[in-house]
């Protein structure tokens, strides 16, 4: 790999430290653990909305309803508990059918019907808007009826004692490790090159020492956020099935070449529902995190979501005409924007220019990938 | 001694870890047409981007000269001006463009205000076309046309530019034989023109015919230049691949055995069309045989493989039996459960995701042998990639290569490497060697061979006769989407063949 390459690749980690330096320097407490904590709260709803996004962008469609179906989904759970009195996992479960069946509806319009994504999910956009509002009925609707807590309410307010965080990393170190054994005995099985093993020693020390990191961090202020681990297992989940399920590769082949696609066998339709479906479920999801996070659902909830995880998605190197685009990518463009808003909030930047500096870094960041991948052909 | 209106020499071009041009010399004398032949890879197509700007002066050693004038092409303008136009394989117009606006697009005459004089656009069109004897209608819309009539507005819009030194750079790879013959007249007519030509072929036939001159180059270098009537077509092939081929079309006969597919009075409605594309075909294959399908373009030979596949049309009538099985050919991947495997003609429309790499592409098809408990099964995966991609010698660093920076030949082989993994019993081959290099299209008989002494079937679709002939058991000749014609290969002619295709319509 040359070079170019290589900055290419890294470039947007690169971006990422300097973001990191610079509100470090520039505000008291960026890098303090309480504000920490809640960057990862908010980078959590962000990343797992983008996450969903992924889905949709890699098969060459697009989603523009996911921040009114976030308003929307979790304003039907909050209805639900405080106005019906539900238990809070029924009321959740009731918001996450809804919107399967909807975005499994709007996957079939786009593939069956060949709608463009585009035109159907702008509809979506107005027409859950519109649902939203008349469903909460324009006014503010707690997640919890009268005192305590909820499954909702808990999902970002409820941390990991320090306790349970350090048995979490147990855990992932364990099958971390018993992943990479076994890895390594199939590939000399098969007679492939291996890596050295204090290679892959090291980067399993590594990686596990900045989750160690993390963990101590969090533990500082007040364990780590639940919905972080809620991240953690959209994030590893949507890995699995991007990198390692024939779905996932469909995924890909369908938005690299539908043509090549169809005739090389791949049910194109199903996938495309498919990704939409997915979507759907971590709409839902990310609808349940950022209502708990506001406390209530209000009209404003999930305004300018979509353009959020879009931004995200292509920050990452996700490509909008389909076929490329990875998870660890998402994840960095989702702390990237997440970032901005946090540091800028820190620094008591005015809405005006917290909206023009988000809009300029996603132009820039595209840019300089264009501009790299260019250089390096 | 004829004016040389083109020089190169000692022209070397470097990419990292290539030599692509190798101390190459060649010249043009006026109002010739030089064949440059080779292999994919040897160079012809870095000349081509050398000489045309593609590549700017300071990417390359040695010099031009063009006209005694020492060429500095910075940019594809520089050798605009110059008079060098090129045709490119692939074809650059804007299909919902009229003939007329495709030839002006980018010099399109305007008044002071910025406002197009359309009335001289296609004034100016008419008047060009009819210098150069071309038949066709300045106002129809490229989407309408032919393969070979829109390679007829490339040209004009090439000689619009007042070219005097023509660059084309396979122009044939796509056209019938009759719409060759037209292209071969057109070159003609230019040359009396004075228009100077480069023609690059696969087709050594069309070389024989059309060029006055031969280059040939092999690894980046240009071996030898001879006059067309010094030097026979063996001789051309043992300078391009280096050695002696005895046999162009090696088919090894093998006993067909059970049959594996029948066909029985099949109509197919094109929707696109609004009509019937196919209508009446009834034929069988049996294990180990190569059936040959033939025709002119738009005979319906392309429907009926994609219609068999599950890929197109809709059945008005007839009856498909594979292996056994009644197919109703509703989607590929019925097809492909019925051992059945395409490879399209158009591999980058149909049969490649350019951007990724070679093992994600040959496996595409496969992946549900790879998958357990819905988990993909990497290494197994890769085990099988690796195989093919050896046994097929894909010219490539290794699996990991992306494919869009393959060569044709070699994308080819990645398509068939596909093909092969899904271990199918019948094999449709749609213009299998298409814009591949003889090296290639050997490997690619070879093949065939091998699939049909494994008992598999082949269905082998081609424009070019002396293929068909060559590497088929049995002809059928299609003639406007019916039978014309079935023949036993070994006592069939080209004549014959021709004559079936044009029996009906």
């Amino acid at each position: 790999m040359n070079q170019t390459k290589l900055l290419r690749t890294y470039s947007m980690g690169i971006a990422l430290v300097l973001i990191w330096l610079f509100f470090t320097v520039a505000t008291d407490n960026f890098l303090s653990a309480r504000n920490l904590s809640i960057l990862s709260i908010e980078m959590a709803v962000t990343a797992t909305l983008a996450l969903g996004m992924l889905l949709v962008l890699l098969p060459g469609q697009i989603d523009l309803s996911v921040g009114s179906g976030v308003g929307l989904i979790g304003g039907i759970a909050a209805v639900l508990i405080f106005n019906h009195h539900w238990n809070a996992f029924a009321a959740m479960g009731a918001g996450l059918a809804v919107a399967l069946v909807i975005w499994g509806l709007m996957g079939t319009l786009i593939i069956q019907y060949r709608v463009p994504a585009f035109i159907i999910t702008l509809g979506g956009l107005l027409v859950f808007k519109g649902l939203f509002w008349k469903v909460i009925d324009s006014e503010t609707v707690p997640v919890v009826a009268g005192a305590g807590d909820n499954a909702l309410s808990l999902l970002t307010t409820h941390y990991l004692t320090p306790a349970q965080g350090f048995l979490l990393l147990a855990v992932i170190a364990f099958f971390v490790i018993r992943a990479s054994v076994r890895q390594r005995s199939q590939r000399a099985k098969y007679g492939f090159e291996l890596e050295s093993s204090s290679t892959a020693i090291l980067k399993i020390f590594v990686a596990l020492q900045a989750l160690l990191l993390i963990i101590l961090v969090m533990n500082q202020f007040r364990g780590i956020p639940l919905s972080v681990v809620v991240l953690g297992i959209v994030a590893f989940s949507v890995y699995i099935i991007t990198m390692h399920t024939r779905f996932g590769r469909y995924l890909y082949a369908v938005g690299g070449n539908k043509e090549a696609a169809i005739l090389s066998g791949v049910p194109v339709k199903k996938v495309i529902i498919g990704a939409y479906v997915m979507l759907g479920g971590i709409v839902a999801l990310t609808g349940f995190m950022q209502t708990a996070y506001s406390g209530a659902s209000t009209t404003t909830i999930g305004n300018l979501m979509e353009l959020d995880a879009i931004a995200a998605c292509v920050i990452g190197g996700t490509s909008l005409a389909g076929g490329r685009g990875n998870v660890l990518g998402v994840l960095i463009g989702a702390l990237i924007m997440a970032t901005l808003l946090n540091g800028m909030t820190l620094m008591a930047v005015a809405p005006e220019t917290k909206f023009i500096a988000r809009g300029t870094v996603l132009a820039l960041a595209v840019w300089l990938d264009v501009y790299l991948s260019q250089k390096a052909d | 001694m004829k004016q040389k209106v083109l020089q190169v020499s000692a022209l070397t071009k470097r990419f990292p870890g290539v030599l692509a041009l190798d101390d190459v010399s060649f010249d043009l004398e006026e109002g010739e047409v030089h064949a440059l032949c080779g292999e994919n890879g040897a160079g012809k197509s870095t000349l081509i981007k050398c000489l045309s700007g593609v590549w700017p002066v300071d990417t390359y050693e040695g010099d031009i000269w063009v006209n005694t004038r020492r060429a500095q092409f910075k940019h594809i303008k520089d050798a605009e001006s110059a008079g060098i136009g090129v045709i490119y394989q692939e074809l650059a117009l804007v299909r919902e463009m009229t003939v007329a606006e495709n030839v002006y697009l980018g010099n399109e005459p305007t008044n002071r205000l910025g406002k197009i004089d359309w009335p001289k656009v296609y004034a100016d069109t008419q008047s060009l076309l009819e210098k150069y004897n071309l038949d066709l209608d300045p106002t129809s819309l490229v989407a309408d046309l032919g393969i070979g009539q829109q390679q007829l507005v490339e040209i004009v819009k090439a000689l619009l530019k007042n070219t005097s030194i023509l660059l084309l750079d396979e122009p044939t790879a796509a056209l019938t034989e009759s719409e060759v013959d037209i292209l071969l007249d057109i070159i003609r007519d230019l040359k009396n023109n004075g228009v100077t030509c480069v023609y690059i072929s696969h087709k050594l036939d069309e070389v024989m015919q059309i060029a006055d001159r031969v280059t040939v180059f092999r690894d980046g270098a240009s071996i030898a230049t001879s006059h067309i009537g010094n030097i026979a077509k063996a001789e051309i092939i043992r300078q391009m691949v280096g050695r002696n081929i005895d046999e162009l079309f090696p088919r090894r006969s093998s006993s067909p055995a059970k049959p594996l597919l029948s066909v029985t009075n099949l109509t197919v409605f094109d929707p696109l069309e609004n009509n019937n594309c196919l209508e009446g075909i009834s034929f069988t294959i049996k294990a180990g045989e190569v059936l040959g399908f033939g025709g002119l373009m738009g005979a319906g030979r392309t429907e009926l493989v994609m219609h068999l596949f599950g890929a197109f049309g809709n059945r008005v009538s007839g009856e498909v039996i594979c292996s056994g099985k009644s197919m109703h050919n509703s989607a590929p991947i019925d097809a492909i459960n019925a051992g059945m495997m395409l490879v399209s003609e158009d591999r980058k429309r149909y049969g490649l995701v350019l951007e990724k790499d070679i093992g994600f592409n040959q496996s595409l098809a496969s992946l549900a042998r790879f998958s357990q408990h819905g988990l993909l099964d990497h290494h197994a995966e890769t085990l099988a990639n690796k195989k093919l991609f050896k046994s097929l010698r894909i010219k490539a660093p290794n699996v990991e290569s992306i494919v869009g920076g393959l060569s044709g030949g070699n994308q080819q082989k990645v398509v068939l490497a596909k093909a092969l993994m899904t271990q199918p019993s019948l094999v449709f081959l749609d213009e299998p060697t298409r814009g591949i290099d003889v090296g290639a299209k050997l490997e690619v008989y070879e093949l065939i061979n091998q699939l049909t002494e494994q008992g598999k079937a082949v269905i082998l679709v081609s424009s070019e006769m002396p293929e068909l002939l060559g590497m088929s058991d049995r002809i059928i000749v299609l003639s406007d989407g019916k039978i014309g014609g079935e023949f036993v290969s070994a006592q069939a002619t080209q004549e014959q063949l021709l004559q079936a295709a044009m029996s009906h319509g």
